[in-house]
């Protein structure tokens, strides 16, 4: 029995990546706090920030359109996932490639093929008025809409594959033991699949609504400068308004409201799933 | 039967071109306790499976308590499963496994509480109500599973190989465990497993299976004195055999020459035909006392604690075993001894080359 403490060696296979994030990551995202910290403004730049209206928008603008870019990719992906998850052999493997190969095409070139589907005369207006549920042709480029329906799109397979991973390991002789109990299959999901599944979920939210919070190419190209989140408010003032004091508070902001997000869901999954 | 509890007819399955269950009929009484024997694949899990409305039959009907249920959903039948692998809910505490089916049932919440408390005592786990189920053995896993199919008080309860990831030890407890709970409630149960002794113990009636049917169902005394098949008589329990001829029948006793010399068996084969005998190794004696004599000579001695085995051959491909309390003094390998048995010990079959082969 040895009682000396080593540290143990595989630990040092973590060691290339931990320098590359602290080189790549660390350094800057430090110099940039302790710019909008102790920068000119210092705290002065917060309390500034916050006394502004329009920063309240931007807030909000941020908020609603990263929580309901989440809350499709969730609607959409989940049961995806739970598909993926059922589906044996090849029908998996056609789903996964449906489900990955769309990320290899670039963000732009997507922007330019909704711009199709969106515009006043595009597919989806159409079919709409078609079906009688618009009276009349509505552009859904250039709105929140649109946005949300674009960012989705890219955003869904990180929804869909951290809750497949997870509800691949789950033994599906689980639902047939609920099911021979007398638990209904709405039952069954309710009780079994979706508490067992929480932990896919909450990393899927994690990843869709931090990525949806800082998009900065897609708003940008869908909407424009009339709509403004904390990310092309970053991005606006470090490359167009040179206010590098506004950009790196928007920047903190934006990262405290992230870390935020990710912890408090993680908590509440911790609760609503026990010791997961 | 008329009584029957349980009443499967016919049930057939195949998976492409494998018939995996051919035709099975099986009649349960109420409050039976009925083990399903058979080697690995010959369909037992896939059986059950259908029982519990897990699997649907391409042929077939299931009738429990009156009522059909061969294409009911699993759970609309109130038939409970114990799995192999216990399928116990991770995310859930040992007496919110046991509630689960009560709850999911919309069983009145005051009523819950005590089931619950009823049905870990009776499986001895009460004081690990709040423990969360990762944290338990495999026989208190075990014990959790079985108690949480029968809280919710089901027609039927099914086991699949329940015992077989304990030690011997624990195992054993586990059967005699097992039926007194099973008495207590008085719950009908089919109890799959691949161990003969487990089987001879437990059940009331065992149904050996093999290749997707059943080759015989019995009380567990007639299914070891009086198998139906050779292949009965090979999976339980271990026994002698000697291939042979018919050389003349006399009401209902046959005279077949077998290699070692003449044997006298009860039963009616036209003579000529080609016969299997087999003996259960305690009815062989060494010495000259029963009406059947051979002389075989000693091959193996295998000492198993209470009792030793003495392997023994005869000419012609006889394989002859005996169990006795010790090795009579003076007897080792290569020895040549008689044995004998009683007349109405001595098994006789047709020698199908099916029969050799399992
Ligand atoms: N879903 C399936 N698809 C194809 N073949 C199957 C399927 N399920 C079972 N089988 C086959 O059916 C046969 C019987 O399987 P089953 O699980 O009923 O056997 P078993 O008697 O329970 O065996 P064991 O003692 O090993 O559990 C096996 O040959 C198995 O390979
Ligand atoms: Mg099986």
């Amino acid at each position: 029995m040895s009682t000396t403490r080593r540290l143990d060696p595989v630990l040092l296979l973590a060691l290339p990546a931990t320098l590359y994030i602290a080189i790549v990551y660390g350094l800057p995202l430090l110099f940039l706090m302790g710019r909008s910290l102790f920068g000119t403004g210092g705290l002065d730049s917060f309390v500034g920030f916050f006394a502004d209206p329009f920063s309240w928008t931007v807030l909000a603008n941020t908020l609603r359109s990263a929580a309901l870019v989440t809350l499709v990719c969730l609607v959409i992906g989940y049961p995806t996932a739970l598909v993926l998850a059922r589906a044996g052999g090849f029908a998996q493997a056609a789903i996964l490639v449906a489900i990955i190969l769309p990320l290899s095409v670039g963000v732009v070139v997507k922007a330019f093929a909704w711009q199709i589907v969106l515009r006043r005369d595009g597919i989806v207006s159409q079919a709409m008025t078609g079906l009688g549920l618009w009276s009349e042709p509505q552009r859904l480029l250039f709105t929140e809409a649109g946005l949300v329906i674009g960012a989705a799109n890219i955003f869904v397979p990180f929804m869909i594959l951290p809750i497949y991973a997870v509800l691949k390991l789950v033994d599906p002789r689980l639902g047939e033991a609920a099911a021979t109990l007398g638990a209904s299959p709405i039952y069954r999901f309710l009780k079994v699949a979706l508490p067992l599944s929480l932990p896919g979920i909450v990393t899927g939210v994690a990843f869709v609504f931090s990525m949806a919070a800082s998009m900065y190419v897609i708003p940008s190209l869908v909407i424009g400068d009339r709509f403004q989140t904390l990310a092309t408010l970053t991005g606006r003032s470090f490359l167009f308004m040179r206010n590098e004091q506004l950009g790196s508070t928007t920047a903190v902001v934006l990262l405290a409201l992230t870390v935020a997000v990710v912890i408090a869901s993680a908590s509440l999954s911790r609760r609503l799933g026990g010791a997961q | 039967m008329t009584t029957a509890f349980l009443d499967i007819t016919g049930a057939g399955k195949r998976f492409g071109a494998a018939t995996v269950l051919d035709g099975v009929d099986l009649s349960v009484g109420k409050a039976e306790f009925i083990s399903l024997l058979g080697p690995s694949g010959c369909g037992k899990t896939t059986l059950l499976r259908i029982v519990a409305g897990l699997m649907p039959p391409d042929t077939g009907k299931v009738v429990l308590d009156g009522d059909e249920i061969t294409r009911k959903p699993p759970h609309r039948r109130d038939v409970g499963v114990v799995f192999q692998n216990y399928a116990l809910f991770p995310h859930l505490t040992v007496a919110e496994n046991v509630a689960f089916g009560l709850k999911a049932r919309r069983a009145p919440a005051a009523a819950i509480a005590p089931t619950v408390a009823r049905f870990l005592d009776l499986v001895q786990m009460g004081a690990f109500a709040d423990r969360s189920v990762r944290a338990l053995s495999g026989g208190q896993q075990q014990r959790v599973a079985v108690a949480r199919a029968l809280a919710v008080g089901p027609k039927l309860l099914l086991l699949d190989e329940p015992f077989s990831a304990l030690d011997r030890k624990l195992r054993e407890a586990m059967q005699i465990d097992l039926r007194r709970i099973l008495r207590e409630v008085g719950t009908t149960a089919i109890f799959v497993t691949h161990d003969q002794d487990e089987a001879l113990t437990m059940s009331d009636r065992i149904a050996v299976m093999h290749r997707g049917g059943i080759e015989q169902l019995g009380t567990p005394a007639e299914i070891y004195h009086r198998p139906a098949t050779p292949f009965a008589l090979d999976f339980v329990g271990l026994s002698s055999r000697l291939p042979g001829k018919v050389a003349s029948e006399d009401s209902g006793i046959v005279h077949v020459d077998t290699g070692a010399g003449a044997i006298r068996a009860p039963g009616n084969f036209i003579s000529g035909s080609a016969v299997v005998l087999g003996v259960r190794p305690e009815r062989i004696a060494v010495g000259t006392e029963g009406e059947n004599r051979i002389d075989a000579t000693l091959r193996d001695v295998v000492f198993q604690g209470a009792r030793v085995q003495l392997h023994f051959v005869a000419p012609e491909g006889g394989r002859l075993l005996v169990e006795a309390h010790e090795v009579p003094p003076g007897v080792a390998p290569g020895v040549t001894l008689p044995l004998s048995w009683k007349l109405a010990d001595t098994l006789l079959y047709p020698a199908t080359p099916e029969g050799y082969a399992a």
